[in-house]
């Protein structure tokens, strides 16, 4: 059985369609890479799935839970349970600036009070190391390059032992020299076998790691398929043209 | 006393140097002192209450509830609308002549003077902390509550350590224009520092008490700037 799966959701601005009734799945162990022009739609589709956005119609479920079932929110107190299967990360990092590194791992799990400290500690202790930044343990967010504060940010989001891992364009905000280093952490789950939702402009990595791309147009999926079918031979003119723009 | 008084129309103000003498200085320091006193107590009461309270009506503004959001932005305006010295005036000298209850409005002008800075300067502050919750990204918020934060655990451990950072420079600004504003105090009778360095002004014709008192507000900023200095540093995050 799928561990996500969206089912004609949709979504709008007053009367902007942002999603057109989209459906997906994703597999256990699935690296999807999402993509498709600006304003498409592919962020509001992601946040719907952590109920960041608030969807009009359809459905998400999320392994045995709905998160909304036609149309329909679980009850509130249900939500949080089900979103905590998924992990997400931003384009902007999103770090809480006035907390070091070590306290941004370790804020929500202290607070939510599942692990002990000591637990907790030897988490972040190990995340830290998996990302090459035990060294930087208190440095605060303001003093880390942005590959480094991506790289805590994935750490951060690792933290609650998510099953599911959204990534919102986690790289379009480094300099191109500082990609590789947060790529190569992605890759590292994806190795792993995280399972992964990652909307990417990185056609390369895409190809790479992903063994699935969505394509996204006008609030629809127009195409999906493995990236060497649908990178190197898509079916639709709109795909090609926009694989031809993104390549060059 | 022998003096020479050039009179140029107005009080006549001389420096001589019997009043640049030690002696003077011991004589006319003491009283001076005691008003920097009160000086430095009324500004002591009037920063502990507001801030607290200024972030309480922060806080009210941003409320759901309509009516209350309502009442909090208009006090706020009509505290930052109106001069503090008729404020002052009013809760001293306006309260007591309210027919009927007036006879029990009757406060110590000290009080009173304490409770009128307190009511004023916290509307300044709650539009400082507004100000500092505007400057959150929003992407703080919604870190949180994807890592399952609840609203008021994001709200302690998330945001509100981030306003007070961001409305630190702004605090700091407005705590040495209060110690300033403690002047005022003059207005409604309180003896305070400037009323001892002006009563000795007057009575012994010499300028000199000013500067005194110039300097102890000096002095007096300059200890609270470094205060917020080091508080700023303190909370660097850097
Ligand atoms: N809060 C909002 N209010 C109104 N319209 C919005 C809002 N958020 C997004 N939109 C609109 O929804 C559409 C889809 O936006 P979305 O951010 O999901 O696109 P995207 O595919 O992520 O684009 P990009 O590649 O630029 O990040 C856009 O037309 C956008 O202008
Ligand atoms: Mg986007």
């Amino acid at each position: 059985m799928a561990i996500i799966e969206v089912s004609n959701l949709k979504k709008s601005y007053g009367n902007l369609d942002v999603l057109k009734q989209i459906t997906f799945e994703v597999n256990k162990k699935d690296v999807v890479a999402v993509i498709g022009p600006s304003g498409s739609g592919k962020s509001t589709m992601l946040r719907s799935l952590v109920h960041l956005e608030e969807i009009d119609g359809g459905s998400i479920r999320v392994a045995d839970d709905y998160l909304v079932k036609d149309g329909v929110y679980s009850k509130p107190q249900d939500l949080k349970k089900i979103t905590s299967r998924m992990g997400m990360v931003f384009q902007h990092f999103n770090l809480f600036p006035h907390l070091t590194v070590t306290e941004n791992l370790e804020v929500a799990p202290r607070m939510l009070k599942r692990e002990s400290p000591v637990a907790i500690r030897h988490r972040s202790t190990e995340l830290l190391k998996k990302i090459g930044l035990t060294n930087r343990a208190d440095a605060y967010p303001a003093n880390l390059s942005g590959g480094q504060k991506q790289r805590v940010a994935i750490a951060r989001a690792l933290m609650l032992n998510p099953e599911i891992l959204l990534f919102d364009e986690p790289t379009s905000a480094l300099d191109p020299e500082l990609t590789g280093e947060v790529l190569k952490v992605m890759k590292d789950l994806a190795e792993e076998h995280m399972t992964m939702v990652i909307v990417t402009h990185e056609m390369g990595f895409a190809k790479d790691v992903a063994n699935r791309v969505l394509f996204m147009d006008n609030g629809q999926i127009i195409e999906s398929g493995h990236p060497d079918d649908l990178l190197t031979n898509p079916q639709h003119d709109r795909t090609r043209a926009f694989l031809n723009r993104s390549f060059n | 006393m022998k003096q020479n008084r050039i009179s140029f129309g107005n009080p006549v103000l001389f420096v001589e140097e019997q009043f640049m003498s030690a002696d003077y200085f011991k004589t006319i320091i003491v009283p001076m002192l005691q008003g920097a006193e009160t000086t430095i107590l009324l500004f002591l009461i009037a920063i502990a209450v507001s801030i607290p309270l200024g972030f309480l009506l922060t806080l009210a503004v941003r409320s759901k509830f309509k009516p209350l959001s309502l009442l909090c932005q208009g006090y706020i305006h009509l505290m930052r609308g109106t001069p503090l010295l008729l404020q002052l005036l009013f809760i001293c000298f306006g309260l007591p002549l309210i027919p009927g209850i007036g006879q029990y409005l009757v406060l110590d002008r000290f009080v009173a003077a304490a409770l009128g800075f307190t009511l004023n300067y916290a509307a300044y502050f709650a539009e400082i902390f507004r100000g500092g919750l505007l400057a959150i990204d929003k992407g703080q918020y919604e870190a949180s509550k994807v890592l399952g934060l609840s609203r008021w655990q994001t709200t302690r451990k998330i945001i509100l350590p981030q306003m007070f950072r961001i409305a630190l420079p702004a605090v700091a600004n407005e705590s040495v224009t209060l110690v300033k504003d403690t002047a005022l105090l003059y207005a409604v009778a309180v003896p305070e520092l400037l009323h001892f360095a002006e009563t000795a002004v007057n009575r012994d014709f010499t300028i000199m008490p000013f500067f005194y008192a110039g300097v102890i507000y000096l002095i007096i900023t300059f200890v609270l700037s470094m205060f917020f200095r080091w508080l700023e540093r303190r909370f660097k995050f850097e």
